[in-house]
């Protein structure tokens, strides 16, 4: 077997017929992951010792012709901001380089309960602030398919790890787009949930209101097993979700897209967005009117606006959120201090990375006296005409469907010294967040470079059901699944 | 409103971060551009929505139910000066 190729879907098969054991599986995966993530850096902290031994529980209980979990012996690699009992949580930042929690977050219980077996930490910009995962403290993942290249952020050593062949399924977390760029930059499949959907109870938060954990897979298939899993009310999380029971998204994948309803907003395809991009994404339109789907121009003025106002809003919430890491009770603590107040201020310095201080400075800039209505409330706002906007949308279109992200993969450090330039690289993302709603991104096409190109499906509120059965179809159309990077061992 | 290096200070103390001359001026420079950007929310027309509409996105609070935490050594696992169940910072009071 292709291990590099393989889906989550094809290691269930090969258990349940006995082609290949589960350590047979984990091992390979190491194997792959100690040839080339020297080179690819998708990983910061590897747990095979403990999943070798999850292995070869499963590989007993399928042995004993047990009952199998959905995701029974299927590695997972997860974003290094959702805590794991035990195993180091650094949220890529030298504030938490060495936290160890002592609890599960949610979606690891359930992932665990579901036989789903750990094979690492991946790496990420610091407490998942950047597009790129170039703001990490420890080091810079590289896209499997250019190592020039980034792999996209915050998320990028999660969509890395998938495309390079190193784990069938990853978790990711999506606060302005932080899985379905990644995806696209890295030519996978990137899940974002509705807001609430997933528990966010142990996701070292960012922006609590924006926040949201998903997938990344080789199909849209293995998207819905994994959303499977991973969805459902938690009562530790006051903002999850509760009568949204569990569902099969897989049930309804093969029924087409006859006569479903889509809406291109045009204000999306206008200067600004590469010509590649907007080639292949019309292409991927025209597939979709082929297979049934009714495509219909409408207006969607969110764009402009919609960016200050998610960085207005993520960024007051990450200023309040990071104020707990004051050197006292976890986390970096400073040598040089001579009271409680250079404690404070020095362990923040000194820990925090420049582009986490850059948001709690605007964080801590909009809320403050004289600003609040001039930003905040304004950003506020316009959030709540976005929903409405979103709102009357769906009323007409079963999804919408849009670029990921204006650019191709960019070169590392092409964007470092110019956040303004880097923020712009989320506008077709970031209003997803904050309306709350779910959207896939699935790929649809290469540039003559031989970049991967991702294709953005948004869905109304809880309607994951739809937009699954929409990418299904239009992947399958495509057929690029199985196009995978060619790695190569050092630079 | 223009940004300089006192505001960049004042709004760093209030965040209890430090930045020194040059970091400040690079970041006063970097924050003028990024708040003018922001100031395009003043081209949107806002005054027809309703601030305190409820959103479709309802939280949900559980019952409060008092109980017993057990494994207080994890809690303080990750706490770097502990004694006695209290947390030891340096002097708060002089």
């Amino acid at each position: 077997m292709n291990i590099e190729k393989a889906t989550i879907e094809e290691i269930r098969e090969g258990y349940k017929t006995k082609k290949f054991t589960v350590k047979e599986i984990v091992k390979a995966y190491f194997e792959r992951i100690y040839k080339y993530d020297d080179t690819i850096n998708a990983f910061i902290t590897l747990c095979e010792e403990t999943a070798l031994v999850e292995a070869q529980r499963v590989d007993e209980k399928i042995r004993n012709n047990e009952k199998m979990s959905p995701l029974e012996g299927i590695p997972v690699a997860v974003k290094d901001l959702i805590c794991t009992k035990g195993i180091k949580t650094t949220c890529a930042s030298k504030m938490l380089e060495n936290f160890i929690p002592p609890y599960d977050a949610t979606v690891m219980t359930k992932l665990k309960e579901s036989g789903a077996i750990m094979i690492g930490k991946t790496n990420m910009d610091e407490f998942a602030m950047g597009s790129s995962t170039e703001n990490s403290a420890f080091k810079i993942t590289r896209n499997p398919w250019n190592l020039k290249k980034v792999p996209g952020g915050s998320s990028g050593g999660s969509a890395a790890a998938v495309s390079a062949g190193f784990a069938p399924l990853a978790i990711g977390s999506d606060t302005g787009g932080s899985i379905r760029q990644p995806a696209a930059f890295c030519g996978n499949v990137g899940l974002k949930p509705t807001y609430g959907l997933v528990s966010r109870y142990g996701l070292i938060a960012f922006a609590s209101s924006l926040d949201q954990i998903g997938t990344f897979t080789k199909t849209v298939k293995d998207a819905a097993l994994g959303l499977q899993t991973i969805q459902g009310h938690d009562p530790m999380d006051a903002t999850s979700a509760q009568h949204h029971g569990t569902k099969n998204y897989a049930i309804h994948l093969e029924d087409g897209i006859k006569g479903m309803k889509f809406g291109i907003p045009k204000e999306f395809y206008q200067e600004g967005l590469n010509e590649e991009i907007k080639t292949a994404i019309m292409a991927s339109v025209e597939r979709i009117t082929k297979m049934g789907g009714e495509v219909e121009e409408f207006s969607l003025p969110i764009t402009d606006a919609g960016l200050s106002a998610y960085y207005i809003i993520s960024s007051a919430e990450a200023s309040a959120n990071l104020a707990r890491y004051d050197g006292i009770r976890y986390g970096y603590r400073t040598e040089n201090f001579t009271d409680i107040d250079t404690l404070m201020l020095n362990s923040r310095t000194e820990g925090f990375g420049s582009e986490v201080k850059r948001r709690i400075m605007m964080g801590t800039y909009v809320l403050s006296s004289g600003y609040y209505d001039a930003y905040y409330k304004k950003a506020m706002l316009f959030r709540k005409k976005v929903k409405s906007i979103f709102n009357d949308a769906f009323e007409k279109y079963d999804a919408i469907i849009s670029p990921v992200s204006p650019v191709l993969p960019f070169d590392i450090g092409e964007k470092t010294d110019n956040p303004i330039q880097m923020y712009l690289s989320d506008i077709y993302t970031i209003n997803v967040n904050v309306a709350g709603l779910p959207a896939i991104s699935i790929p649809c096409g290469f540039s003559e470079e031989g970049l991967p190109i991702g294709i953005q499906l948004i869905g109304n509120l809880y309607e994951e059901e739809k937009l699954l059965k929409s990418a299904h179809a239009l992947e399958q159309d495509l057929g690029l699944c199985n196009t995978i990077p060619t790695l190569k061992e050092v630079l | 409103m223009k940004t300089d290096t006192d505001v960049i200070n004042y709004i760093a103390a209030l965040a209890k971060l430090k930045f020194s001359n040059d970091e400040a001026e690079k970041f006063a420079e970097e924050f003028q551009q990024i708040m003018m950007h922001f100031n395009n929310l003043d081209t949107v027309d806002l005054s027809s929505v309703d601030m305190n509409g409820l959103d479709q996105l309802q939280p949900f609070l559980r019952e409060d139910v008092l109980k017993i935490f057990k494994n207080e050594a994890e809690l303080f696992s990750n706490v770097r000066d502990f004694k006695d169940n209290y947390i030891l910072t340096p002097k708060v009071i002089e």
